[in-house]
């Protein structure tokens, strides 16, 4: 049972409005967008699949990047799969992924590398996570360092 | 015996005097092989009163038991002497090829003592060991040495060099193999040098291995290379090298740069990261023996200053020494001074850091014109680093040249002005490149490691940055870098595994997958020691101990375990910026969960004896 996520929906619902904010954002997305992957993430409690495009153009202006809530055709490059709330805490900068994938708690497969080359860029999108959050009326969602 | 030959060649190089050492089987079982059993061979054997540059001091070479097993990462081997740099136990590790080549010569390792009357290489061959004159090698650099010596013993040859380098004494001269496997740490191409040893050479390693469960030891080859070369750290290894997360280890405060007065700067980190160079001088990817990951870069800078010919490229520890630590985000030049150092035969991290304490003396007034011969030094003139300051070093020559060639402790103690209080050691021996202040359990590490500043001697460098998961032995938790929680009580068991990881010569890369029952079966099958867990830990244990025994006997002691004063320092930027080290807290609580004595800095005589180092017991705690 998540402790954070009530169901697919919600899940999307947050990490839409998180990664609309991303994708826009002048210093993280022009970083990410070198990366030149698709990378699909996918979660189990709550069962959920977002995929996000930094291969091809993107879908909207203004943006840096394109991403898609639910399963979508899109050809990953690379994908990872791990418990929601891991993930969610990992937006926290609250999770160590090395730590992650050496207990199995992450798994992944294709070009791990490629994404493993995003984490220093994203890592900005720490303090956006818990800001978007709140400004969805989400605070009882952040999380705190104990 | 099995997967060992049990053979140990004893050499004197004064007399030429030639014999096999033969140890227990249980020796080898007691101390695993590797750095842990040239520490027994070396506690027995060695004149603890001889300069580590005499014809009295002894350099041991030394496989591990799975050494020559086709599986990634298993075939390094030990190096163990005196230090020239510290003064203490020495040793270093190198892969390449002349592990496996020593093993199926018929030898687990070699011990050099006395001194040859002229220069010479020492060959080795199906079981026997000669002398033979070098004088036409002496003063020859590595890469061109390393040619002649395939000229002449043949292209299945493979060498153990020094350069002109360790010739010439410097305390951090390397020795190589194959002109990019390094013995780089602690001097031990200056030992070789002390012998009038240019070169040992094995030119045939015909022989196979025998070994204790050889249906166990296929199928698990069978198991392990494919998992080994599919792990995310191998995956990066092998598209990057070592050095391809650099941005990442920046941001996490890791990065040292200008000589440690920084850890952020994002350009100058996407200017020297692993991609950066696949992207730009990377040819293709070189390999030690029997390794799929190939972390190896090989390089071609074409043209410009720093051009080189394709060849070895660099490692992490060098893209910073000679990239951000002296302020410059020249990767050609990175290229150039790690293909120099490689041909001189120098530590590019002892070289490196070095160069960039005195950059920082300089510019402090503390180093002045009259001091370094007029040369200037700053921050990024890597021209002036590549071409006059490198050879100036190995060759000892001028004023600069022979004070830097001392090592940065050293070089600091002449110079005064406080300037030893920005050198970043432990011990003498300069830090990696690796930043305690963005992982604090570093800052006990380095100081309680043997040979000083090291992040290979133990395995917090892994367990702290998360890539170890150890639930037999309870290591299960998660570690909060920036802070002491449960670094000493980590550190305990970081000891034993680096000395498993180090006595067994595995490599600390390609190898971090491996679980410790899993090595515990790999050892087995290969020499049947019929190890479990705990009895593998304690071997482990028994090796760090015994070589905190060697460094008290050489006068080292508990108020040794510390950290030169820069890098006890908050951090001025980056994610660590501001936050102080208890350095003090997590050694004082590491002393008590050891058992060491707050004064001798050693186990307690009742420990040690458990640990059956009943010997160094009676020696360190006599009874009155």
């Amino acid at each position: 049972m998540s402790q954070y996520y009530k169901d697919a929906e919600d899940l999307y619902r947050i990490y839409g409005y998180f990664l609309d904010r991303v994708l826009k954002d002048e210093k993280i997305g022009t970083k990410m967008s070198k990366a030149g992957i698709i990378i699909k993430f996918m979660y189990t409690d709550p069962d959920a699949e977002i995929t996000i495009d930094l291969k091809n153009p993107p879908a909207k202006p203004g943006y840096f990047g394109s991403f898609y809530l639910g399963p979508c055709d899109l050809k990953e490059d690379v994908w990872s799969k791990q418990p929601a709330d891991h993930s969610h805490r990992f937006w926290h900068g609250l999770e160590n992924p090395i730590a992650g994938i050496t207990k199995g708690i992450i798994k992944q497969g294709g070009k791990v590398t490629a994404m493993l080359k995003l984490l220093p860029v994203i890592k900005p999108a720490f303090q956006l996570f818990p800001v978007a959050l709140k400004e969805m009326g989400l605070e009882h969602l952040i999380v705190t360092k104990k | 015996m099995k997967g060992n030959t049990g053979r140990i060649a004893d050499i004197n190089l004064s007399t030429g005097n030639v014999s096999t050492l033969q140890l227990p089987e249980e020796t080898y079982r007691r101390y695993i092989g590797g750095s842990g059993l040239a520490a027994r061979i070396f506690w027995d054997r060695a004149d603890f009163s001889a300069d580590p540059l005499s014809p009295e001091a002894i350099l041991i070479l030394m496989n591990g038991p799975l050494t020559g097993v086709k599986l990634s990462g298993v075939s390094r081997m030990n190096a163990t002497a005196r230090s020239p740099l510290t003064g203490g136990i020495a040793e270093s590790s190198c892969g390449g090829y002349f592990p496996p080549a020593l093993r199926l010569a018929g030898f687990d390792g070699l011990i050099l003592s006395g001194r040859a009357a002229r220069p010479s290489v020492l060959l080795i061959e199906n079981e026997s060991v000669s002398v033979r004159d070098a004088g036409n090698l002496w003063g020859m650099g590595i890469l061109e040495c390393t040619r002649e010596l395939h000229k002449t013993y043949g292209k299945k040859s493979t060498s153990l060099i020094i350069g002109p380098a360790g010739e010439n004494g410097v305390p951090f001269a390397c020795i190589l193999n194959e002109a990019h496997h390094a013995f780089g740490r602690c001097g031990m191409g200056a030992v070789m040098g002390s012998k009038n040893l240019k070169a040992l050479v094995v030119q045939s390693g015909g022989g196979t291995l025998s070994l204790a469960d050889p249906d166990r030891i296929k199928s698990l080859t069978r198991k392990l290379n494919p998992r080994i070369k599919d792990y995310l750290i191998s995956q990066v290894l092998h598209d990057y090298g070592t050095s391809g997360n650099l941005e990442g280890h920046m941001y996490d405060g890791d990065v040292p740069m200008r000589n440690w007065t920084s850890n952020y700067d994002e350009e100058m980190a996407g200017a020297l990261t692993g991609s950066t160079l696949s992207e730009t001088y990377l040819k293709k990817t070189g390999t030690c023996a029997y390794c799929a990951v190939a972390c190896k870069r090989i390089v071609q800078v074409e043209d410009g200053p720093f051009a080189v010919e394709e060849g070895p490229g660099p490692e992490y520890e060098t893209v910073v020494a000679f990239g951000c630590l002296q302020g410059s985000s020249d990767l050609a030049a990175v290229c150039k001074a790690a293909r120099i150092c490689n041909d001189l035969g120098m530590d590019t991290i002892s070289a490196g850091a070095t160069i960039a304490w005195a950059m920082e003396a300089c510019e402090k007034g503390h180093l002045t014109k009259e001091q370094t011969g007029g040369i200037e030094l700053k921050w990024g003139d890597m021209d002036t680093v590549v071409h006059k300051i490198l050879p100036m070093m190995a060759a000892r020559s001028g004023a600069l040249g022979s004070l830097l060639s001392l090592g940065s402790a050293a070089a600091a103690r002449t110079v005064g002005a406080d300037s030893i209080a920005y050198t970043a050691q432990s011990k003498g021996l300069e830090a990696p490149m690796h930043d305690p202040r963005g992982g604090h359990g570093h800052a006990l590490a380095y100081a309680v490691s043997p040979r000083g500043a090291c992040h290979v001697q133990s395995a917090m460098h892994f367990m702290e940055t998360g890539a170890c998961n150890y639930p037999e032995i309870k290591f299960e938790f998660d570690l909060e870098a920036l802070t002491h929680e449960k670094k000493a009580e980590t550190m305990v068991l970081a000891a034993a595994i680096g000395s498993i990881e180090n006595s067994a010569c595995l490599c600390q890369f390609a190898d971090r997958s491996l679980t410790l029952p899993e090595i515990v079966e790999l050892i087995n099958a290969a020499a049947g020691y019929g190890y479990d867990v705990p009895e593998m830990m304690e071997a482990g244990l028994r090796a760090f101990s015994l070589k905190r025994c060697i460094n008290y006997r050489f006068g080292f002691r508990a108020a040794d375990d510390d950290l030169s004063p820069r890098i006890k320092e908050p951090a001025r930027d980056g994610d660590a910026a501001g936050i102080e080290i208890q350095f003090d807290r997590m050694k004082k609580l590491f002393y008590e969960q050891m058992g060491f004595d707050s004064e001798k800095g050693v186990s307690s005589r009742e420990k040690l004896t458990a640990l059956g180092l009943t010997r160094e017991a009676e020696m360190i705690w006599p009874q009155t």
